[in-house]
């Protein structure tokens, strides 16, 4: 009887690990069955009948313009969609993994996995007519870091832009700037101290926590991380100009900014100290306009133009896009959205739900109200302002060798732990070291 | 013939127990343990590029002042909330198998309550709570008329904060620990003290804390392994900051690896993070002779 016992426990252990074993293994087979086993792919016609997986970092909230356009697709085309989520930091660690396992989607929004890994995607010159973009939006946000590729068509275009509380400004008496006569940048530090002591708010200015908006004052006081040099790129991101740029963004740091945000002790977004009129100006992006639109009730904003620095005034430009991974199952399905996708009448639609900056040529998003029509045409105007310093250090690809530490040694410098120069000057090692590119100063 | 047959039958069933166990030990544990210490001789990025590079790494790291700002950090963090990870927990046993106190029950669930929660969910409770602008104990402190603390940007409030976060999640587990080790010692002893005149503390720390050497022992281990190697708690509260002042190793190779694409350097900081772990083990065995000798 013990002995029959043990045989059962031993047999029943082996027979549930082999399930899971043939669990484990057998569902890319069983996947590679179905997609092969779906029918309608027809070389001549479109494809109907298949299953698209799409890849998004994030739960699709209220006006989710990609779902309802891949929905609309679908009931057009009769295929199915089916969309995997996965945030935007674990997209960088989960991607290597799919790719090395060939478990891809057939389509991913995504923010930089095309631009990181273009081998892994489809040259997208093949699939739409590039000449009807925006040229800025498809280098900034569609091309591949290491080479001139395009490998994802943007389906969001955003730039850097400045929010300002209204309120806090008539109570501090101080006018907004505008296009014609905008701020430097030692005004609105100086500004910013009068609205924090006079504006009813905590902090006269605040800023997100990315060195996208850092750079946004590297670029307009004439800095950049790195320089052309012949066919290669010199370190410049120590440079005395850039220093001194930090010096001065610490100093703001401990007078005017919430500084625990910067000094990397906190993770409170300076976007909710705007949103709860705790912060007079933000320095953050387009995207944040309809959320503040819909969610700000104590108080009136608007939308200001971006300071002069020394070299002028920048703005970065980004966004997502739409990659198609050259691995996926349906490749010619993603193919055919991305083509319906950016055709006029789909693309227009999709951006009145979108309501942000077009990326293609002779089509515009048409606020509402005249307000959001003003403010619509302050954040458009922002996207002239991105440098060519910009875009040579978009070019060098730098954030293939070193990403984070550039903005981890910024919040050292903000906290106070090592100064500005050595923060520089440690990032400048570090990046000549890992990209080989000799140190300009 | 048949004793032989008996013992390769029992034999045949311990290996079919075993195996399972040695199975799984073997593959999520001594299959990572090798192939990391085969990526630290490597330039591995984690996806494409992997050439030998010898002992770059283990140069690269033992020339590298954030390392050892990093390892020194996290020993003054463990050696710093050590007493506390021994003592409150003590504390607390004590007083739950107390049969003068009522209400011990109740009080024993409630400590152990927070032993269930994830340590991010927990971290992350906590950074709400002593969240800079919008923390409930800043509140309060302004309630009160009291300037509120700068918890986000002071380097020792934040690690002030980390370690009760630290000691609140793990109390519960060492508390039930030593309610055993309280428990297994004999009531006669107990008896004898008293009829000798001993007073309640002469008895606790003449009889109980002697004979929780070993318990003790266990906590001291545990603790320790465990403040060496916080990193849920810390990603929940600080993330490592203002600057990298609550950075800990684990943080740091986790940065280099995953955040930075570094898996070589990574794996070499992990094995030498490993020596150092084992040898601050072996160092409390022999100090402490393993909690066997009183």
């Amino acid at each position: 009887m013990k002995k029959m016992f043990q045989k059962a426990a031993a047999g029943g252990m082996a027979v549930v690990m082999a399930m899971s074993l043939a669990a484990c293994g057998g569902s890319s087979g069983k996947d590679g069955g179905e997609a092969a086993q779906q029918g309608g792919a027809s070389a001549d016609g479109p494809i109907t009948g298949q299953t698209l997986q799409v890849m998004i970092s994030e739960e699709p909230g209220e006006g989710d313009a990609l779902g309802n356009a891949l929905k609309q697709w679908s009931q057009e085309t009769g295929n199915e969609i089916k969309q995997i989520i996965i945030s935007h930091d674990d997209m960088r660690s989960k991607f290597p993994s799919m790719a090395k396992n060939k478990d891809m989607p057939d389509l991913v929004a995504t923010t930089f996995l095309h631009q990181l890994y273009p081998e892994e995607f489809v040259d997208m010159s093949g699939v739409v007519d590039l000449s009807k973009f925006n040229q800025s939006a498809l280098k900034i946000v569609g091309k591949s870091y290491s080479s001139e590729a395009i490998t994802g068509i943007p389906d969001q275009f955003t730039t850097t832009c400045m929010f300002y509380n209204k309120d806090a400004f008539a109570a501090a008496g101080i006018e907004a700037p505008t296009v014609d006569k905008p701020w430097t940048w030692d005004q609105l530090y100086d500004n910013a101290k009068v609205i924090q002591e006079k504006g009813n708010v905590k902090y006269g200015f605040a800023a997100d926590v990315s060195r996208a908006r850092y750079d946004i004052l590297m670029y307009a006081n004439g800095g950049s991380l790195v320089e052309q040099d012949g066919d290669s790129f010199k370190v410049t991101v120590n440079s005395p100009a850039n220093i001194a740029t930090l010096t001065r963004f610490v100093q703001a740091n401990n007078e005017v900014m919430p500084k625990a945000i910067w000094a990397g002790g906190t993770t409170d977004n300076p976007v909710e100290y705007f949103k709860n009129g705790d912060a007079g100006i933000l320095l953050s992006g387009s995207w944040n306009y309809n959320t503040f639109a819909s969610d700000i009730s104590k108080f009136e904003f608007g939308v200001m133009p971006t300071p002069k620095g020394s070299a002028g005034q920048s703005a970065i430009i980004g966004g997502e896009a739409l990659a198609i991974p050259a691995n996926g199952k349906n490749v010619e399905l993603a193919k055919q959205f991305v083509q319906w996708l950016f055709e006029p009448e789909h693309y227009a639609e999709f951006l009145q739900i979108r309501k942000e900056p077009s990326v293609m040529n002779d089509i515009t998003y048409t606020p509402d109200t005249d307000k959001a029509k003003e403010e619509f045409a302050i954040m458009q105007n922002e996207t002239n302002y991105v440098t060519d310093t910009f875009m040579v250090d978009e070019n060098s690809s730098w954030r293939n060798y070193k990403d984070n530490e550039y903005r981890d040694s910024l919040k050292r410098a903000v906290s106070g732990e090592i100064t500005p120069e050595d923060a520089l000057n440690g990032f400048a090692d570090a990046l000549s070291q890992s990209s080989g590119w000799a140190k300009g100063y | 013939m048949k004793k032989r047959q008996q013992a390769f039958c029992h034999t045949r069933s311990f290996w079919m127990f075993v195996i399972p166990s040695l199975a799984l030990f073997g593959v999520f544990f001594l299959l990572p343990l090798g192939l990391s210490i085969w990526f630290s001789f490597t330039n591995y990025d984690g996806w494409k590029t992997m050439e030998f590079i010898g002992l770059k790494n283990y140069r690269d790291i033992l020339t590298n002042g954030d390392f050892y700002k990093t390892v020194w950090r996290t020993i003054v963090y463990t050696v710093c909330n050590l007493p506390f990870k021994i003592a409150i927990p003590l504390l607390l046993a004590a007083l739950v198998t107390s049969k003068s106190l009522r209400g011990t029950t109740l009080v024993r669930t409630l400590v152990y309550i927070p032993v269930l929660f994830s340590a991010l969910v927990a971290g992350i409770t906590i950074n709400w709570m002593f969240g800079q602008e919008y923390g409930l104990i800043n509140y309060l402190l302004q309630k009160i008329g009291v300037d509120p603390l700068q918890w986000s940007l002071n380097p020792v409030l934040a690690t002030v904060v980390i370690s009760v976060a630290s000691n609140w999640i793990s109390a519960g587990y060492y508390m039930l620990l030593y309610v055993g080790g309280i428990n297994n010692i004999s009531k006669e002893l107990y008896e004898a003290a008293s009829v000798d005149g001993a007073k309640k503390t002469q008895a606790f720390f003449r009889i109980t804390l002697p004979l929780l050497m070993p318990t003790t022992f266990i906590v001291l281990l545990l603790s320790t392994v465990n403040l060496l190697k916080e990193y849920a708690l810390v990603q929940g509260i600080s993330l490592g900051g203002p600057g990298s002042s609550t950075t800990y190793i684990v943080q740091y190779i986790f940065d280099q690896g995953f955040n930075q694409y570094r898996y070589g350097y990574a794996s070499a900081a992990g094995v030498i993070i490993s020596i150092l772990f084992i040898v601050i083990a072996m160092v409390q065995f022999r100090a402490t002779k393993g909690g066997g000798e009183v």
